[in-house]
């Protein structure tokens, strides 16, 4: 399995070097939230203290990043379930799994990718985070990411049809999104608002990050955060697996 | 053999609001293919090819049944005959975004393929892909992207190739230089499974083939041991009414039968009947709007086993 994902994966990898204008459109969304929407949030909640207001905005921006950029991914492979291409390969001797986890790693890749460029302006901004604070965070991104990803492909798998999937990215998506606190903090809002987001998935990611921006790597939600999209990861991975499986017979 | 496939069945169950609907797509299917056999199972639209063709490439479980594909058993080693077969499906699987070379070293690597170089250009090469082998797919013809999908299928020379439904879709043109293609497979020792609802296709290229429809094999046999059941000539006819025609030329047919605005005669030996029959229409003032007289074709075979003809069911065009 290991020797075919890494066969997908660097398939996928050259496959998005020759038409590289797709991801650096995407790399544009944090960019564009860094530029056109912190210093908004700077002037109004921290008295134009860009610094302070990165160490709240940044990690909510980097989990949105994580999803967003990996819940795109599910569309191409309904592109491939009607092309025929994912019957192809199910019916190779390749490994059903290393199919979509191949996939997987490239989309942790540009991840990745995004993620230093976010960062790297978030920094000339004036941000500030310590080393293992940032590999902790991206960790978590990473964690966040195939999370996301898993559940992309297998929405994919199960709806196949692009239609469907964006009306039911979006019915989920935005409630989950705005209850996040990625944008503005929860706890900015009333009590009630902030029970209810921490039903929901993204909170946790957020609030993590944010505990790892200020350096409070004993927060419990530090430990919630990654726990939770472990495991969901480890659900949705498991589910589009099953959806290929399924597909495949 | 090749194949050997008995008593295959699939059911497919299907929720919706009116309620929980089965469709049983393939009722019995056995087949026995040779190797080095170009076998065709030629049916209308829904017959149940494309289920059958995917339950020999593993890609869907029989309900109940047994085969044994290339030597090794389905049910219990679908790894081992994954390993020796090709598959085409009607969608083609060409990566429209990555070129062909890509597409095709991709494909050798996957299935391990020790010279992976040579294995490519030798498939571009037999296919005629070498000139645009560098092109995005999605830059290509239709013809040149079935062959492109074929080359997918053949990069790791497997000893059976699964082709459904190889050339719906494609020009007159292109559907004759890919069945030129396909039958230089069998020069090369390949065994060829290939799903048609073109009866000219089953009847040019295939040595065997199964006609089925509704789930199971109507008839069996080469091309000419099918026509060779439907004995003697057909004259197809059209009248200002078919049937008072039908009874009136009944007693020089074998058989008549009225398929839309046509009349279809069934007899031994055209050519000498031919006369006798036109006389008894204008003695009977049946006026002739057009007359044809055929060998039997593997339509007629249909015709004979299902009662309909194989172009009504929409699947020739």
């Amino acid at each position: 399995m290991i020797r075919d994902t890494w066969l997908f994966f660097g398939y996928e990898m050259r496959a998005l070097m020759r038409n590289p204008v797709w991801p650096l459109l995407g790399l544009m969304q944090p960019v564009l939230y860094l530029l056109l929407f912190a210093p908004l949030f700077a002037g109004q909640a921290f008295n134009g203290d860009m610094g302070k207001a990165l160490d709240v905005f940044a990690p909510g921006m980097l989990v949105m990043t994580a999803l967003f950029s990996s819940f795109t991914a599910g569309y191409g492979t309904i592109m491939e379930l009607k092309s025929g291409v994912l019957e192809r390969l199910a019916v190779s001797p390749a490994s059903r799994p290393s199919i979509l986890l191949g996939r997987m790693l490239r989309d942790t890749v540009m991840l990745l990718v995004q993620s230093a460029v976010f960062l790297v302006l978030g920094f000339v901004l004036g941000m500030r985070i310590g080393v293992v604070a940032l590999l902790l965070m991206l960790l978590l991104m990473v964690a966040t990411g195939l999370m996301a990803a898993g559940a992309a492909y297998g929405l994919a798998l199960a709806t196949k049809d692009e239609n469907a999937m964006g009306s039911i990215m979006q019915f989920v998506m935005l409630p989950l999104m705005l209850l996040s606190g990625a944008l503005l903090p929860m706890a900015y809002g009333p009590a009630w608002l902030e029970k209810v987001a921490w039903f929901t998935p993204f909170y946790h990611p957020t609030e993590a990050g944010r505990a790892l921006f200020a350096g409070d790597f004993g927060d419990f939600n530090v430990l919630l955060g990654f726990v939770i999209m472990l495991g969901l990861a480890a659900l949705t991975i498991s589910w589009s697996v099953r959806g290929l499986r399924r597909l495949a017979g | 053999m090749i194949i050997d496939a008995r008593e295959l069945r699939k059911t497919f169950t299907t929720k919706s609001r009116k309620g929980t609907q089965t469709v049983e797509a393939v009722k019995e299917v056995s087949l026995q293919v040779d190797k080095g056999q170009i076998y065709g199972v030629l049916g209308p639209n829904g017959a149940g090819k494309t289920t059958t063709i995917r339950m020999l490439a593993t890609l869907i479980t029989p309900d109940s049944g047994t085969a044994t594909v290339a030597g090794h058993n389905l049910l219990k080693e679908p790894g081992l005959v994954r390993r020796s077969l090709g598959y085409v499906s009607q969608a083609g699987g060409v990566d429209e975004n990555v070129s062909p070379r890509a597409q095709i070293t991709f494909g050798a690597r996957i299935y391990g393929v020790a010279d992976v170089e040579n294995a490519v250009e030798s498939v571009l090469k037999r296919l005629d892909l070498v000139e645009f082998a560098d092109r995005p797919a999605r830059t290509l013809s239709g013809g040149q992207k079935r062959r492109v999908a074929i080359g997918l299928g053949l990069v790791h020379s497997p000893p059976l190739l699964f082709l459904d439904e190889p050339t719906t879709g494609l020009d007159p043109q292109n559907r004759a230089n890919l069945w030129d293609r396909i039958a230089e497979l069998r020069e090369q020792g390949t065994s060829v499974l290939l799903s048609t609802h073109y009866l000219e296709e089953a009847d040019a290229l295939c040595d065997r083939l199964a006609i089925v429809d509704h789930g199971v094999i109507v008839a069996e046999g080469t091309a000419s041991e099918l026509k060779r059941q439907i004995q003697g000539d057909v004259i197809s006819l059209r009248l200002d009414d078919l049937g008072r025609g039908a009874e009136v030329l009944a007693p020089y047919a074998k058989e008549t039968r009225v398929d839309d605005d046509l009349l279809r005669v069934y007899v031994d030996d055209g050519e000498h009947t031919l006369p006798s029959l036109l006389r008894t229409l204008e003695e009977r003032q049946l006026q002739i709007k057009s007359i044809a007289m055929t060998s039997a074709t593997l339509d007629d075979v249909f015709l004979a086993k299902t009662g309909r003809s194989l172009r009504d069911t929409g699947a020739e065009s």
